[in-house]
């Protein structure tokens, strides 16, 4: 059996956690985490997560704050943000920098990102 | 002294006379004259003599007294004369002012007329104004509200995806605790849509009434809720009410319109981090509100001008000027008093009271 893909989905709402995890725990190894702080803890723990997904809008930490942090450590892994918002100022610079390679919408897309995963 | 009148004076003057006459006349005609028949004579000539002395006295008398009657009464009807062309005069002048306040008060009531229509001009458009600050505070607030909206439609989508995968699979018996999860997710997912739209319908509804049940604590915490995506992570909310509900009389969407506007300027003064306090309290006669911020406060030349329309402080686009103006008005019609507290730099208190 090939292994599957490990992810890490950070989100401050239990409910988008869990149903992150119960769909996509199907095709790939879902890490989950409801703040930045301890989303980082896990990559610390999970040298071999290849996609980073992150809420943006999170308490004490924000997604591009996490993302920023974590980019920082881990440079090579691949980082969206998923949001129910617009893209503001702050993740328009986070794409124009790569420091995101794409913002992803909320209600989510389930075949763009499990493209986006597979790529 | 009683004036005697002209009749006794006559009567008396004419006795007296006529007594001295006979006496004396007679005393001195039979002491030079002896002779009776020449006596007789002259007796005759005498009493001639009286008569038409008197007589030419009573003519004269009665002339004297006559004429200066006659004038008197002339002088009477000229002076009637007069008194009736002077009120003839009057009368006329009266009539035509008569006239005159007549013209005048029909223009006064005409005027009037004007002046109602003007008022329910006013009144209709001050009412419209009131639902274009409304419906422009409302354009701000709403992205934020719609994709507040994503948030439990993201909930729906993933339990949707997940369920449908079971029922694809045929798996649904051996994923009883995932099946749950699933479910609850969808439930979650509609009722906080259910809880955005209502609290979007509360504030925008466009009821005229002032005799409303309006739950304070309900209505601000669904402002609160109108304003989640205005509130970063950097501002915490405390809120201190008071132990029971607090019902008023007034005008729910307008409440809301209040405390939207007035949270709001709260979150809008809070540039960095900060916090926002809500305290309510009863007393006998009362309700209390209190809204107390951490921001940037207003200076005390600008708190005058705050509930003045169109005053703004903020950037274009970002406030209409209205917000407070409307909100010092709504307050006013539901009998209320609203005050601003504030230290440039250190934050601002709103106090709101009204009759319980």
């Amino acid at each position: 059996m090939i292994r599957k893909k490990k992810i890490l989905y950070v989100d401050d709402e239990k409910i988008n956690v869990q149903l992150f995890q119960i769909n996509f725990s199907n095709s790939f190894e879902v890490l989950i985490s409801c703040s930045g702080m301890d989303g980082l803890l896990l990559l610390d723990k999970n040298l071999d997560t290849e996609v980073v997904i992150s809420d943006m809008k999170m308490p004490e930490m924000n997604g591009l704050e996490f993302i920023g942090k974590a980019k920082g450590k881990y440079p090579n892994k691949r980082y969206y943000i998923l949001t129910g918002f617009d893209i503001t100022g702050e993740i328009q610079h986070a794409l124009d920098n790569k420091l995101i390679l794409k913002c992803l919408k909320k209600p989510f897309n389930l075949q763009e990102i499990e493209r986006i995963l597979n790529e | 002294m009683r004036k005697i009148k002209f009749e006794y004076k006559l009567a008396f003057s004419y006795l007296l006379l006529g007594g001295i006459w006979i006496i004396f006349s007679d005393k001195l005609l039979s002491s030079i004259i002896y002779d009776i028949r020449v006596l007789t004579e002259i007796q005759i000539f005498k009493g001639w003599f009286y008569v038409i002395v008197t007589a030419i006295l009573f003519f004269l008398f009665i002339k004297n007294h006559l004429t200066k009657l006659r004038d008197t009464e002339i002088e009477l009807e000229h002076h009637k004369n007069h008194l009736e062309k002077m009120i003839q005069e009057k009368t006329n002048d009266l009539e035509s002012k008569n006239e005159e306040l007549f013209r005048k008060n029909e223009i006064i009531n005409q005027k009037n007329t004007e002046l109602k229509n003007t008022l329910v001009c006013l009144q209709d458009t001050q009412s419209h104004l009131f639902q274009a600050e409304k419906m422009a505070s409302l354009g701000i607030l709403t992205a934020g509200v719609a994709h507040e909206l994503n948030n439990p439609l993201n909930y729906i989508m993933g339990a949707y995806v997940g369920l449908f995968r079971h029922y694809e699979n045929k798996t649904f018996s051996e994923n009883d605790e995932q099946v749950g999860i699933l479910i609850d997710s969808l439930k979650v997912g509609v009722e906080r849509s259910v809880s955005i739209v209502e609290g979007l319908n509360q504030f925008t509804r466009n009821s005229q009434s002032y005799h409303e049940e309006c739950n304070l604590h309900e209505i601000i915490n669904n402002s609160l809720n109108i304003l989640q995506n205005q509130l970063s992570n950097n501002i915490s909310i405390h809120k201190q009410y008071a132990n029971s509900e607090i019902i008023i009389k007034g005008n729910v969407g307008n409440l809301h319109q209040v405390f939207v506007n007035i949270l709001n300027n709260s979150i809008q003064a809070i540039l960095n981090e900060g916090s926002i306090t809500i305290s309510t309290k009863l007393d006998d006669d009362y309700v209390h509100i209190e809204i107390k911020d951490t921001g940037e406060g207003i200076s005390a030349e600008n708190i005058e001008k705050v509930a003045d329309p169109f005053f703004t402080t903020k950037e274009p686009g970002k406030g209409t000027g209205l917000g407070l103006a409307i909100t010092y008005n709504i307050i006013k019609k539901h009998n209320g008093i609203l005050e601003f507290q504030s230290d440039l730099g250190k934050g601002t208190m709103v106090k709101i009271k009204f009759p319980k």
